[in-house]
This record gives C-alpha cells, sequence and structure tokens, in this order.
C-alpha cells in the first residue's frame, strides 16, 4: 500500500514554479530521501505535505486521506519535523510537548506523561525539561522538535534536513531512530543535503531540481540509470548537471 | 575613519536597496505614508498657529502661556528622545545579528561603537525632529522672528538630540556592564511602561482642565505659578527655550541666557557628551557586548501560579482548544514586553472612570437628566472606540502572536476555523468583561435611567463580539508571523485597516441606535406618545444595528479562515 501519494503537485510563487507536477508513491515502511540542490524545491514539497503550504495544483494524498478534503485525518497521520526548530521560547519543553500531544488528539493521562518521558530520555533532554525553550541550544531545540512529531506516534515521518544543527552523537541517534521506526512500519520522507546520509539511512531517493522530479530509485538503480559506479555524490553531481 | 564608514555602508545601501528595487515597500505604501505624515504634520501646524495667535490676544498672561508651551515641548521632546535612545541603543549596540560579524573584524571597538551610536542617533531621532518642525514654523508664523529663529532651532535642536542620544546610550552602556543584555532590555522595557502609566495618572490627576478656569483659583499669583512648568537651569531645554524665546520676544524682560552663549552651552554638552561616551566604550562596551552573547536565563519563577491561573481559566473549553489558551496565557505572562502593558490597561480604565467623575454636570444650562443620558449614550461609541484601539493590540496580533512556531498549529489536525473560532471566544470574554465595566461604571457615576443602563450594556456587549470578530479577523487576514516585538504588528497597514473597519462599526451602530434610543428616552422622561410609524423605526433601527453586528462577527472570520488557509508565508 502506497503511503504517500503526490500527483501533479506544483506550487507557483509569484509566477515562478518551485514545484512542478510532481509526482511519487511512497510505500509503507521506506525510508524516502528527497535530495535536490539548493533551491530546487525540496523545502516546497515538503511543507505542502505538512499542510503548512497550500498547493497551486495537484493532490496529497496520506494513509489513503486526501489532505485538502480531510485535512485534520491526514495530519493525523504526520509528524512533521521542520528545517528551522521555531518553537513557543516562553514554554517548557515539557509545556511544548503536552501543548502538541493535546493539539494531536491525546488528553492529559499517565500514559501520556510516560511517553512524554521516555522520548525525553531518548532525546536526552530529561533534565532540561522544566526549563524555557528560550535558553535551550539550536540543537536540543531541534531533538525537542523531533520529541513532538513522534510524540502521537505518526504512521508518517515529514522530516526536512534532520541532521542541522545536531552533533555527532545526536546525529547518530536520530539515525538509529529513523531506522527504528522504517522497520516498525512507519514511513519517513526525508529532504537532506547530506548524501552520506540518505545513503546510510533511505532505501530509496528522488533527486528534483528546478521542482521537477529528474530521478528516482535505489542507489544502485539510480548508478545503473546513470551509467556510472562511483558514489551517491558522484551521481548526484552527474545528475543535477545534466539537469542544467 | 576609513573602517567607520565601511561600517555604516551596509546601512546606507540597504536604505537605497529598499527605496529603489521592489522588495520595500510599494510607491503607492511610500505615497500614503507621507501623505499621511504630511496631513498629521500639516494639522498640528494649524492647531497650533490657532492656539498661540489666541495666547497672543490674551493680556498679561498670553506671552507666558507661549512661552511655558514652548518649554513643556522641549522638555517632553528632550525626556522621550532619551527614552527611544535608550532602547535603540540597547538593539544596535547589543543585540543585532549583525554585530557579532561587525566584532569578528579587525576593526577597533571604538570605531564600531561610533557607528552603532550614529544608527541609535538616526534611529530615534529622525521622527521626533520631524514631528517638532511644525511646531517651531507655527511659532515662526504666528511671532515672525527672523531667519535666526528658524537657523537656532534647527541646530539647537539637533544639538539637543545629540545629548539625549549620548545620555541615553551612556545609561545603556552602564546598565548592560551591571546586568546582561536581555534583562537590562526587560528592566528598561518595564521601568518605561511604569513611568508612562505614572507620568499620565500624575496629569491627569493635577487635571489641567481647571486651567482654562481661572475661576477655581483664590488668585492671579496661585494662578500663574500653577502655569509654570518644572525647569532647571542646568537643562539643556531651557537653554534652547531661553534662546529661541529671544528671538519671539526681542523685547521681553524674561531673558536669563544670551543666545550666543546658549548655543555654545548646547554644542559643548553634545560634543563632550560624544567624546565621553567614546571613552567609556572604551573600558566598557565590549565587555558588554560579551556578556549579551550569553545564553539567556535558564531558571523561571511563579511557575505554580501560572499553573493555577490556565488551569482556572481553560476548563470550560474542550481540551485541545484550552491547551492553546493555556499556552496563549503562559506566553503572555512570560514575557515582560507583554504583560506589562497591562499596566498601561488599568491606568487607562482609572483615567476613563475619573473623568466621568469630575465632569462638571452641575454646571450646564442643559437639564440634567438629559445630559446624563446623552452622555451614556455618547459614551457607548467612545467606549467602543477605547476597545477598538485595545483590540488592535491584544487581539488582532493574537494570530501572529504565534510566531514563527505557527507551522506547529498548521501542520496539526486543529482545522483553522476551529483555531480561530477558538482565539475569538479567549478574547472576546476579557474584552467583554472590559467593556461592560467601563460602561456599567460610568453608568452608575452619571446616574442614567434604568433604561439607558440596560440598553448600553447590551448595545456594549454586542458592539464587542463585532469588534473582537473584527480584530482576530483582520489579524488573520494580514498575519505578521516574523517579528521582533509583537506590538509592532498592530502598527502595519493590517492594523491600520482594522482600525478603519472598527471604527466605521462603531459609528454605525451608534447612528442607528440615536433615532430610536432619542424617540424612547423622550417618550420615558417627558411622555410624549409613540405611533405605529415610529414604533416601526424603532424596529427597522435596531434590527439594522443586529444585522451590521451579525455582519461584522461572521464575515471577518470567514474571511479570516479563508486567507490563513492560503497563507503562503
Amino acid at each position: 500500500m502506497d503511503m504517500i501519494q503526490l500527483i501533479d503537485l506544483t506550487k507557483i510563487y509569484r509566477g515562478l514554479k518551485a514545484v512542478d507536477r510532481v509526482n511519487l508513491d511512497i510505500e509503507k515502511g521506506l525510508c524516502f530521501g528527497f535530495l535536490g540542490p539548493n533551491g530546487a524545491g525540496k523545502t516546497t514539497t515538503i511543507r505542502m505535505m505538512a499542510g503548512v503550504l497550500k498547493p497551486t495544483g495537484g493532490r496529497i494524498i496520506l494513509n489513503g486521506h486526501d489532505l485538502a478534503k480531510v485535512p485534520s485525518e491526514a495530519k493525523q497521520c504526520v509528524g512533521f519535523i521542520p528545517d528551522r526548530p521555531f518553537l513557543y521560547e516562553k514554554l517548557t519543553g515539557l509545556e511544548f510537548l503536552q501543548f502538541v500531544a493535546v493539539l494531536y488528539g491525546l488528553g492529559p493521562s499517565p500514559s501520556l506523561e510516560g511517553e512524554i518521558r521516555e522520548l525525553l530520555e531518548l532525546f536526552e533532554l530529561s533534565a532540561w525539561r522544566e526549563e524555557l525553550i528560550e535558553s535551550y541550544s539550536h540543537g536540543m531545540k531541534q531533538r525537542l522538535v523531533m520529541c513532538s512529531a513522534l510524540i502521537h506516534r505518526p504512521q508518517i515521518l515529514l522530516v526536512d534536513e534532520p541532521m542541522v544543527g545536531l552533533d555527532p552523537k545526536g546525529a547518530r541517534l536520530v539515525k538509529d531512530i529513523f531506522r527504528d521506526q522504517t522497520s516498525g512500519g512507519k514511513t519517513i520522507f526525508m529532504s537532506t543535503h547530506s548524501l552520506q546520509v540518505a545513503e546510510e539511512v533511505c532505501d530509496e531517493v528522488a533527486i528534483i531540481q528546478e521542482g521537477r522530479i529528474i530521478a528516482r530509485g535505489t542507489t544502485g538503480e539510480l548508478r545503473r540509470q546513470a551509467g556510472m559506479d562511483g558514489n551517491l555524490e558522484d551521481l548526484f553531481l552527474r545528475l543535477t548537471q545534466e539537469g542544467d | 575613519m576609513e573602517d567607520l564608514l565601511i561600517l555604516l555602508r551596509p546601512r546606507l545601501l540597504g536604505l537605497k536597496n529598499s527605496l529603489t528595487r521592489h522588495e520595500g515597500p510599494g510607491g503607492k505604501k511610500i505615497l500614503v505614508m507621507v501623505g499621511l505624515g504630511l496631513a498629521f504634520s500639516g494639522g498640528m501646524f494649524l492647531l497650533l498657529c490657532r492656539v498661540l495667535a489666541y495666547f497672543q490676544s490674551v493680556q498679561l498672561i498670553g506671552d507666558i502661556l507661549a512661552r511655558q508651551l514652548l518649554s513643556m515641548v522641549l522638555l517632553t521632546f528632550f525626556s522621550m528622545l532619551i527614552f527611544s535612545n535608550l532602547i535603540t541603543a540597547l538593539s544596535n549596540l547589543y543585540l543585532s545579528k549583525d554585530l557579532e560579524l561587525c566584532h569578528c573584524t579587525p576593526v577597533s571597538v571604538e570605531e564600531i561603537f561610533i557607528s552603532r551610536a550614529a544608527f541609535t542617533f538616526v534611529d530615534s531621532s529622525w521622527m521626533l525632529i520631524i514631528f517638532a518642525l511644525p511646531i517651531f514654523l507655527a511659532y515662526g508664523y504666528v511671532y515672525e522672528p527672523g531667519v535666526w529663529f528658524y537657523f537656532s532651532a534647527l541646530h539647537m535642536n539637533l544639538g539637543m538630540a545629540i545629548i539625549a542620544s549620548s545620555a541615553g546610550i551612556l545609561v545603556t552602556m552602564i546598565l548592560v556592564h551591571l546586568f546582561p543584555a536581555q534583562r537590562t532590555k526587560d528592566i528598561i522595557l518595564l521601568l518605561s511602561v511604569v513611568m508612562v502609566v505614572a507620568l499620565y495618572l500624575l496629569f491627569r490627576f493635577l487635571r489641567p482642565e481647571r486651567l482654562v478656569n481661572p475661576e477655581a483659583f483664590f488668585g492671579v499669583a496661585e494662578y500663574l505659578s500653577a502655569l509654570k512648568a518644572p525647569e532647571s537651569a542646568l537643562l539643556p531645554t531651557h537653554w534652547i527655550a531661553e534662546a529661541l524665546w529671544s528671538f519671539l520676544d526681542p523685547l521681553g524682560d524674561t531673558r536669563t541666557v544670551d543666545t550666543g552663549f546658549a548655543a555654545i552651552l548646547v554644542w559643548t554638552t553634545a560634543l563632550s557628551g560624544m567624546v565621553i561616551n567614546v571613552w567609556v566604550a572604551h573600558f566598557i562596551y565590549f565587555d558588554g557586548f560579551s556578556k549579551s552573547r550569553e545564553a539567556k536565563k535558564r531558571l523561571r519563577s511563579g511557575r505554580r501560579f501560572l499553573d493555577l491561573v490556565t488551569g482556572a481559566l481553560s476548563r470550560p473549553f474542550r481540551k485541545d482548544l484550552a491547551v492553546i489558551l493555556s499556552k496563549d496565557i503562559r506566553v503572555f505572562f512570560r514575557d515582560n514586553t507583554q504583560w506589562s502593558q497591562l499596566l498601561l490597561l488599568g491606568a487607562l480604565v482609572v483615567v476613563y472612570l475619573y473623568n466621568f467623575s469630575v465632569l462638571p454636570l452641575d454646571k450646564s444650562p442643559i437639564r440634567i437628566d438629559f445630559l446624563q443620558n446623552e452622555l451614556a449614550f455618547l459614551n457607548m461609541g467612545l467606549a467602543g472606540f477605547v476597545l477598538s484601539a485595545l483590540c488592535a493590540r491584544f487581539v488582532f496580533t493574537a494570530v501572529s502572536a504565534e510566531g514563527e512556531a505557527y507551522w506547529i498549529i498548521r501542520s496539526s489536525p486543529m482545522g483553522l476555523r476551529r483555531y480561530l473560532w477558538g482565539k475569538y471566544i479567549f478574547s472576546l470574554i476579557p474584552v467583554v468583561i472590559l467593556a461592560e465595566l467601563l460602561i456599567v461604571a460610568t453608568n452608575c457615576l452619571l446616574e442614567v435611567s434604568l433604561f439607558m443602563m440596560v440598553l448600553s450594556s447590551v448595545t456594549i456587549f454586542v458592539m464587542s463580539t463585532g469588534i473582537v470578530a473584527l480584530g482576530i479577523g483582520f489579524g488573520a487576514i494580514h498575519p505578521k508571523f516574523r517579528h521582533e516585538n509583537i506590538g509592532q504588528v498592530a502598527t502595519g497597514a493590517g492594523g491600520f485597516l482594522y482600525m478603519v473597519a472598527a471604527s466605521i462599526f462603531v459609528g454605525l451602530v451608534i447612528i442607528l441606535e440615536a433615532g430610536p434610543v432619542y424617540v424612547l428616552f423622550m417618550y420615558q422622561v417627558k411622555g410624549r406618545e409613540i405611533g405605529p410609524w415610529e414604533w416601526l423605526f424603532i424596529l427597522l433601527s435596531f434590527a439594522g444595528a443586529a444585522v451590521i453586528c451579525a455582519i461584522a462577527v461572521l464575515k471577518p472570520m470567514k474571511m479570516g479562515v479563508k486567507a490563513l488557509g492560503d497563507y503562503d508565508g
């Protein structure tokens, strides 16, 4: 079953096509990497999928729910981790997680408190749970956003540049968590600049350039398509240069 | 010196680019703003010309009044400039994001300081200097003093602005040296709010309206002493006022300072202030800057109290709305720039009620019961406008207050309609409480009839529902999620449009109710019969007011939901 379907997804900003009729279908349990140079349309696509931006055209179907027709049901299945962790600076980490949990329909309960405690421990934020978010470092905020995205156990994780601001320990932790999630049947759609991360974590990747998908497949398939043996970086550079 | 010019260059280039490229405010917007500025200045010029011409016509004390007005204007400008510089200096010298880049470069600390001090001076002084222009032009127009007056007014005001800037910057440097910059910002903001509230209350309780009624004083001497503004010979405003007045009233015998000497005093003080600041900056500026880069405070207090408050207030709502209300309350009370404005609100309510308590109704030639009820009716309009202005700050900004964390709401399963109506209900409750407090309390002070009490209470309630919906709706149509300070959001084009819409709405309701209220009141007071056509008129008017209120509630909310759904960031 396809957990994510993008059908002719298009976004036009003041006459500029940021995303141009993108079509993708992603199976359950996959970690899907979304690669592309700066300004290619990665963040715009993810923000449309998260329901933060309204598409100019096309459809987004998440776990069988059309985002335009039944946004609440579609969003209920999704956890979104943006590239920049803008949060409510005057809330504590704990208050923020409780706030997000209720937004996703989880009532205050002992099981929720236990869930929050576990997530904070997992992301090594327990000692900071009672502190205002404004005193967190960038990496801590990023980890807090990840906690909030996982709190309602979403079927789909949308992740925009997950490793920005994380130290090597944090980056390793996140990669392990992503692997755990996909092995548990969750689907991850992840944009990244880091080809190393894509190679390590993703089952399949797509490359977007100037708003269009120019290649898609496993890294092995892409190598075969491009007729080369090098690493993903060589492949990426070759494909995006051809696109130019 | 070359480095200093390089440091000033980005600001000048930024200004040039915003004026010449399309990214800046559009041509129409600039034209509107210039037009509004000119209209304001022109209005101020005309008003002051009339006042000064009237003063000239008053024998014995006319010139004293004009001289005192000049002193008060200069003193007000001077104190406002100091405060404005205090706040601007903090941003420009310590908190600006580009400062780290500047401090990484091999430019001396003094040059960085001078460039930032120059920005501070320009940012905090330009508007006040422009506002000062029509005032001095009006003095010139009425007193016809000659060209030296204008020249002196120009250079002495410039000197005064430099002195105020130097003082503001010096105090800021010392405060940041003693406390971290973030804490200093809180202290300065809180102090400025407390000071404004204190000045406002003090000014009002002095009852300046008594000055236009000399009969209230026992003698001329007492009246003249009441007119005098507090002024010290050591203040730059005193030197400037004396010097300028000597041009306006060359034959007067009240001069204590020679014009040339006053100019020397102003400019030597200004230049000394600049030199002293650079010297002090050499020792403490970088130290303060370094402190300002330290992490924000970790410890919080009052969490239990906030838990109690949010728990009690959010209990009536379903859990998704309750959690948003709870979040809004916590953010509001943990942000000093936000909750401190409640002090201003409290002062406003006190002065509003005080004004009604000192109304000299017994001196009016109009029948007192008629006057009481007429005032109560007009008070609904006044309260409506006051509430609109308050809602511009607290309700119009409710959506933008999510800031850049708005993505959390947008990506959550909560529908925008529910979110926006939730914000509406949270805002409506305190606004209705405040509105009823103003209306019922003033009605009690005016001792109005039961009919007027019921009518005004119901009208202000219905009006509040429309004012709040306009605020939430317009705030959603013109959201500004990227802002340094939520207070600035209300001052944009969206806030202006909201104020226009809310004012029209309040005006329409008052106009529609005026006719039927008059008929009903005359029936009650004079026993005049009401015919069938008059009953129809009454019904239609009240129905019209109700329809306008319903439109004011539903239409902007619907437009707000659509606009937020289409929002592209």
